[in-house]
């Protein structure tokens, strides 16, 4: 009690004897609170959306889950697993594709590796392409190379291209600058920099996000069976219009086991990645 | 792949002649319009054993990076050796830079790298591209590295990565890198402030070997006032970017030093023991 009656004397005293600075201006905080409500009440009033439906929604739900998981249709499994092994062969040589491009295109890209003539465009390359939904994308292959899985992995490439890429310069970007600065003051040139500073530093945040870059893939390729790309989505797309619940819904679950799956294997490769498994710890303090 | 027959092979720092560094009127004004150095002249003669002195942000830093180029002087000339470094680019500056040792206060290691890589990164101005870039050293290099390894005493650290020693030894392994170089002057910026003190002495120690053994150009920024008065023999003090006080060691005063601090010296300004 009686130290917090002496600091609160203290603290008077300081207000007394020293000027406090002034609060900073609140003002363009609350000017957008307000903007974002603004914003959100104009979109919902242009949507049309019709609220009396809204009490029927859990119900309707409930019915096709029940429809889909009372009882799933296991005979098609086979043909469901090996879709969904194609959908993995998709996604794998998409990530492949599109990392063996990011990774040298990203570090082009970043500030002090490239040239400024040669980071703002493919900067500018990189931002296009991530404004490009994968679906579009593929659309506009399809017209190119048919409807094959390859188009499938293609389109996933391409269009991962941008946000990998992106990841790769902000990686090198942030890494510490106390490495480069060593080999450079050694007689390092650019190329030297990035071999033995850069890339030793960035390589496991670099592979980790190729992982990342593939369970993204997985999700992303049913999404583009849709279209007629191929593997498990593409079945998935037949079924949903025959309307084939049972089917339907053993289709889901493989989806969601298998991707659950894969997810959690090479999450845990790259927290080994992250944390360097073999660190080894050496002996005397010199 | 890694022959074992292999032997450290004295590093041939004493072939190369030492440089001598030479300021004049040098000036360095930041992008951001900070003055980190005002008109500063000095000389180094080759195998002088220099400490720079000033509080932090007195441009000490600014001034170790003026001699190998790692920051360009805006006004005036900087001499070292045969080398004009203010007018120098590109590969030129790359080829003076390999001729310069410089270690640092954080060590600035590959940490991920093993310990023989990471002294090998000084050996890149004496080997062409690809060599570098394909990890294909030849067994001279390797062997510098490995004796420059040994010079410090750290050599059964060799395939240790470098992010699993301690303090004292990745500062060994910078030194070895710089030694490795086979330079003609060596810079160290701050090299001891990261460092407990019986390591301090010991990484100084290092230091004043290389003077003495080498006859090697050696400049030390040091914050330190009882480190630079034991190994060191002649003082620069700067202070808001200006020279304040050069001269022998011995000389320098208590006086002299509150001139350079700009305030009485105090018990942090002291490793102690």
């Amino acid at each position: 009690m009686t130290s917090v009656l002496s600091t609160a004397e203290r603290s008077e005293q300081d207000t007394a004897g020293t000027q406090v600075p002034k609060q900073p201006s609140k003002h363009w905080t609350t000017a957008f609170a307000f903007a974002a409500g603004l914003v959100i009440l104009i979109a919902t009033g242009t949507l049309q959306i019709s609220w009396s439906d809204l009490p029927a929604v859990p119900g309707q739900v409930w019915h096709y889950l029940q429809l889909m998981f009372a009882s799933p249709d296991w005979s098609r499994l086979p043909r469901a697993l090996f879709e969904m092994w194609r959908s993995i062969s998709m996604a794998w040589i998409g990530a492949i594709l599109c990392v063996l491009v990011s990774i040298p295109l990203g570090m082009l890209a970043a500030l002090g590796v490239g040239p400024r003539w040669l980071r703002i465009p493919l900067r500018m390359i990189f931002a296009v392409i991530r404004a490009f939904p994968e679906v579009i994308i593929a659309i506009i292959l399809l017209t190119v190379t048919g409807l094959t899985p390859f188009t499938g992995a293609l389109a996933l490439a391409i269009s991962g291209v941008g946000q990998q890429s992106k990841w790769v310069y902000e990686t090198i970007e942030s890494l510490p600058k106390g490495t480069t600065e060593a080999v450079r003051a050694a007689g390092g040139n650019v190329a030297e920099v990035t071999r033995w500073a850069l890339w030793p530093a960035a390589a496991p945040s670099l592979i980790s996000f190729a992982l990342y870059r593939f369970e993204i893939n997985i999700r992303t390729s049913a999404v583009l069976g849709l279209i007629g790309a191929g593997g498990v989505g593409s079945m998935l797309a037949n079924y949903t219009n025959y309307r084939e619940w049972p089917t339907v819904g053993m289709l889901l679950i493989v989806v969601v086991v298998v991707t659950m799956l894969i997810d959690a294997v090479s999450g845990a490769i790259r927290r080994r990645i992250m944390e360097g498994g073999r660190a080894r710890a050496v002996a005397t303090n010199v | 792949m890694h022959t074992e027959n292999q032997s450290p092979q004295t590093v041939n720092v004493a072939g190369s002649a030492s440089w001598q560094v030479e300021l004049d009127h040098v000036s360095v004004t930041y992008p951001n319009g900070t003055r980190a150095l005002s008109d500063v002249s000095l000389r180094i003669e080759p195998g002088e054993m220099v400490s720079i002195i000033g509080l932090s942000g007195s441009g000490k830093s600014t001034l170790i990076r003026t001699i190998n180029g790692l920051v360009a002087a805006t006004q005036g000339v900087v001499t070292v050796g045969p080398h004009q470094v203010n007018a120098l680019s590109g590969r030129a500056l790359r080829d003076v830079r390999g001729q310069i040792g410089m270690i640092f206060q954080g060590f600035n290691l590959a940490e991920r790298t093993d310990v023989l890589h990471n002294v090998l990164v000084g050996r890149f101005a004496h080997l062409p591209l690809w060599r570098t870039l394909l990890d294909l050293p030849t067994k001279h290099d390797r062997n510098i590295a490995l004796g420059a390894l040994d010079s410090v005493g750290i050599l059964e650290t060799v395939w240790t990565r470098a992010g699993a020693l301690s303090g004292g030894q990745k500062q060994r392994v910078a030194i070895a890198r710089a030694l490795s170089q086979e330079p003609s002057v060596m810079l160290a910026d701050e090299p001891v402030a990261s460092l407990d003190p019986p390591t301090s002495h010991a990484v100084m120690g290092d230091l004043r070997r290389i003077n003495q053994q080498y006859g090697l150009t050696v400049l030390i920024n040091l914050h330190l006032i009882d480190l630079a008065k034991q190994y060191t023999t002649r003082l620069i003090g700067l202070r808001d970017g200006r020279l304040v006080y050069d001269g022998p060691v011995q000389n320098a005063t208590d006086k002299d030093f509150e001139e350079v601090y700009g305030r009485p010296i105090q018990a942090r300004d002291l490793l102690g023991n």
